[in-house]
């Protein structure tokens, strides 16, 4: 067992920090804030770009398709850094569409999309849910339908997140009506300039983003198949799989926890709060809790590193962090009490309201990317042995 | 970075496992239990021969040099085990003696140990169950040639069959806090030492000891006489580590156990594993037990490294004394009646891993320390 980062990896993690420091200005924070559902500002994406350069993004793939086969801990490091710095690069993409990229992908899709994704010029959203439900999601509807060189679809995504500002949809589709569900989807990169594409927003609880996606009579070439007809599931699957950790989606669950631990220590208002015994020990537990998140986290990419494929170690964050994010908000609420009601533009209201904007978005870590309830299916069948039964 | 087991660690573990499997019989520790025995004197021979009551002690005393991770593992296995011996009491009081203790003390007291000629136990606790240093009242005058000391310790594990026993007393009355602090290495058989038995739920028995001016020759004050505050607080650390491991392999074994019974178990025509209901509170207790081990092995880490771990041992105890419980009551709820009968093993490991939750710091306590450490305790106002 060996819990340390090495001075490698900490004199990465100071460049890394080093880094947003320099670039990570108020005025790019305001733009953010600005743009909210609405794409990505000029600083933005000149930061993206940037970050690119550095070779950060994807550091950790193979040489020639434009990674530098860095440890999977500086990358680690990296995307922790990032979102901790809350820089909203689309890490979602590095580790899941790329790596199926990687894996299903034909030299012509690796050489065209790994290099753009790496400078930041091509971004997914990611089309897998339909409005008759994305945890069966083998269920879907959407079909591409074969005619000469192409595939003409129809049908509709809906919760397509950053279908507004993205290049491309990593679009899920049944392409055999015939065989058994999971056995007749196929995967396809749909430039989302296609006609026939139309993108209208759904905004959420907290004020962001997401979309439907309503396809009709979309005409895309055959080359736009990612990997072989029918084999969609498994390739999407498998990167799900990989999307369900690291520390993009272990930093996402503790966030909220740690921006609640330096209020604690730094605001007034939080100090004053913490004279309590009974708030303090409930603020422990909760640091006790984010360590199990951070610990699942590591654990999983201990096991990758190995080459083991982590038979349920994966689903253990995805019920963990998810919860625990849920828990914290809940717990947080009766710390601040009427501060934590307090929306974005009241003077009164700490972190300018970020906080309830947490408590009404918490939720969708427990459903999105595989819900609690199937992350456990998972553990218990896939880690456990437990019988499938008849339901 | 690398949290899982490395090759040395592994073997390390396989091995106990394999050994205790065979030579901590569930007949054994039913045997012990049953006749009031605290342990069994054959284990602990065979355990001595493995050289483990020397692991992490000096060659020199006929130790086994090793890091302290892997003392850590061991009692893991020895949780997982129940092993009926006083290993957690004796390799307590050992490390505090070896890491404080002069060269002579050293010399005259760990090879008999290591050996297993010699049982250790260790008393900190006192009335009201507080664990920090301020809940030290027993009082240690300090003479010419001797230290007296008189008051009660609680909770005291092993100390029937201990030949010695390392006592956390206050030598400074005056003093409070870590201040005038000194750890007395006692003969049991001491005269005006006397002890209560105190029976405990995980049927190892332990004892109130009430010290009567007991008279000790201050060659046995190990370490600093009054200065010794630090050392308890390393003591007591560790002994809460140990106990966390002893929990988490306790508690891996008795969710094993739950696992093989609910896809066997048959209701309603299925195995009663194959009911989603029952997979969600299988999906619970690994995940809260391998939370408990993931956090139990950082802080083994850290100490193994020479880092300070004062903040994730308090970080695992809180956990564990909580998740170790509930995952255990979830594997009761599943096997539901047959759980509630002796004869059934299961309940072997639930009433030790039960016991280890209350014992050396509650949860609260726990996370009294962790506000500390993480810096939400506000300074008092001047
Ligand atoms: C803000 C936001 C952003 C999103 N972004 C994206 C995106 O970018 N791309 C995308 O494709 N999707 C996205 N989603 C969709 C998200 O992935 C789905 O909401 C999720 O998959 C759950 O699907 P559903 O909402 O249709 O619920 P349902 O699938 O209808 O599930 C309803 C309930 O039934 C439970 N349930 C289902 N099956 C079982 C079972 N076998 N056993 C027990 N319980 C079960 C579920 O756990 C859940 O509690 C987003 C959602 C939100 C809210």
């Amino acid at each position: 067992m060996d819990f340390g980062y090495n001075e490698a990896n900490e004199r990465f993690r100071q460049e890394i920090k080093d880094f947003l420091t320099a670039n990570v200005s108020r005025e790019f924070r305001a733009e953010v804030r600005e743009m909210q559902g609405k794409g990505m500002g000029p600083l933005t994406k000149a930061l993206i770009l940037k970050i690119g350069e550095k070779g950060w993004i994807g550091m950790s793939w193979p040489e020639e398709y434009g990674g530098r086969n860095a440890d999977r801990i500086d990358q680690f490091i990296f995307e922790e850094e990032l979102v901790r710095a809350r820089v909203p690069l689309n890490i979602g993409n590095f580790i899941e569409q790329a790596p199926a990229i990687m894996a299903a992908g034909s030299e012509e899709q690796k050489k065209y999309f790994i290099p753009r994704l790496v400078r930041g010029e091509v971004t997914f959203a990611l089309g897998y849910t339909e409005p008759s439900g994305g945890t069966d999601l083998a269920s879907l509807r959407t079909r591409a339908i074969e005619d000469g060189d192409d595939y003409v679809i129809n049908g509709q995504k809906t919760f397509t997140s950053g279908a507004e500002s993205a290049s491309h949809i990593y679009l899920m589709a049944r392409t055999d009506q015939d065989t058994p569900k999971h056995d007749g989807i196929s995967i396809f990169l749909v430039p989302i300039e296609t006609p026939g594409i139309t993108v209208r927003p759904l905004w959420t609880l907290a004020g962001g983003r997401t979309n439907e996606v309503f396809f009709d009579d979309v005409r895309i070439p055959k080359t736009a198949m990612l990997g072989e007809k029918n084999q969609g599931w498994y390739i999407g699957s498998k990167a799900l799989n990989l999307g369900r950790a690291g520390a993009m989606r272990y930093y996402t669950y503790v966030s909220l926890f740690e921006e609640t631990l330096y209020f604690a220590r730094s605001n007034p208002l939080g100090q004053q709060l913490m004279d309590d015994e009974t708030a303090r020990d409930k603020i422990a537990e909760l640091y006790c809790e984010a360590q199990v998140a951070r610990l699942f986290t590591l654990r999983s990419l201990s096991m990758v590193r190995r080459g083991i494929n982590p038979p349920y170690e994966i689903s253990s964050e995805k019920v963990w962090g998810p919860e625990f994010l849920v828990k914290s908000t809940e717990v947080v609420s009766q710390i601040l009490g009427p501060y934590n009601q307090l929306w974005e533009g009241s003077d009164l209201a700490p972190h300018r309201g970020a906080f309830p904007k947490r408590y009404v978005s918490a939720m969708v870590s427990t459903f999105g990317h595989g819900s609690t309830q199937v992350m456990r299916d998972a553990i218990a069948r896939r880690g456990l042995g437990l019988p499938r039964g008849s339901i | 970075m690398d949290t899982l087991l490395n090759e040395d660690e592994q073997l390390l573990t396989d091995q106990a496992r394999a050994f205790l499997a065979k030579e901590s019989s569930t007949a054994l520790v039913r045997e012990v239990e049953a006749a009031n025995k605290d342990f069994d004197q054959g284990l602990w021979q065979k355990v001595a021969a493995l050289g483990w009551l020397g692991m992490t002690l000096p060659e020199a005393y006929g130790g086994v040099p090793a890091p302290f991770s892997h003392l850590g593992l061991l009692f893991e296995e020895l949780g997982r085990g129940i092993a009926p011996i006083p290993i957690h009491p004796t390799m307590v009081a050992a490390l505090a003696i070896h890491a404080n203790g002069s060269a002579q003390q050293a010399e005259a007291i760990l090879p008999a140990v290591i050996k297993g000629d010699k049982i250790l136990s260790w008393a900190y606790f006192e009335a009201g169950g507080d664990i920090d240093l301020s809940s030290i009242n027993m009082s240690a005058a300090v003479g010419a040639n001797s230290i007296v000391l008189s008051g009660k310790k609680l909770f005291v594990d092993g100390f029937k069959h201990a030949d010695q026993c390392l006592v956390v007393c206050r030598s400074q009355p005056q003093s409070s806090g870590a201040e005038g602090i000194s750890l007395v290495l006692v003969d049991t058989d001491s005269q005006g030492l006397s002890n209560t038995r105190l029976p405990t739920m995980a049927g190892d028995i332990q004892d109130e000891l009430h010290f009567d001016k007991v008279e000790v020759p201050l060659d046995n004050v190990i370490g600093e006489l009054h200065q010794a505050g630090a050392a308890a607080i390393v003591m007591f650390e560790q002994a809460v580590i140990l106990n966390c491991a002893m929990m988490v392999g306790a508690s891996h074994k008795a969710i094993e156990m739950t696992f093989d019974y609910a896809k066997e178990r048959e209701a309603f025509g299925q195995p009663i594993g194959s009911f989603q209901a029952i997979q969600h509170m299988c999906a619970n207790m690994v995940t809260w037990v391998d939370g408990a081990t993931m956090l139990t092995h950082e802080a083994l880490w850290k100490l193994a490294e020479g880092l300070p771990a004062t903040r994730e041992i308090s970080v695992a105890k809180a956990f564990c004394n909580e998740r170790c419980p509930a995952a255990l009551r979830e594997g009761n709820q599943i096997h539901a009646g047959i759980a509630q009968i002796k004869e059934y093993d299961l309940q072997l490991w639930y009433r030790r891993a039960a016991a280890w939750s209350m014992r050396m710091g509650t949860s609260i306590q726990h996370r009294r320390i962790v506000a500390r450490e993480i810096g939400i305790v506000p300074e008092p106002s001047a």
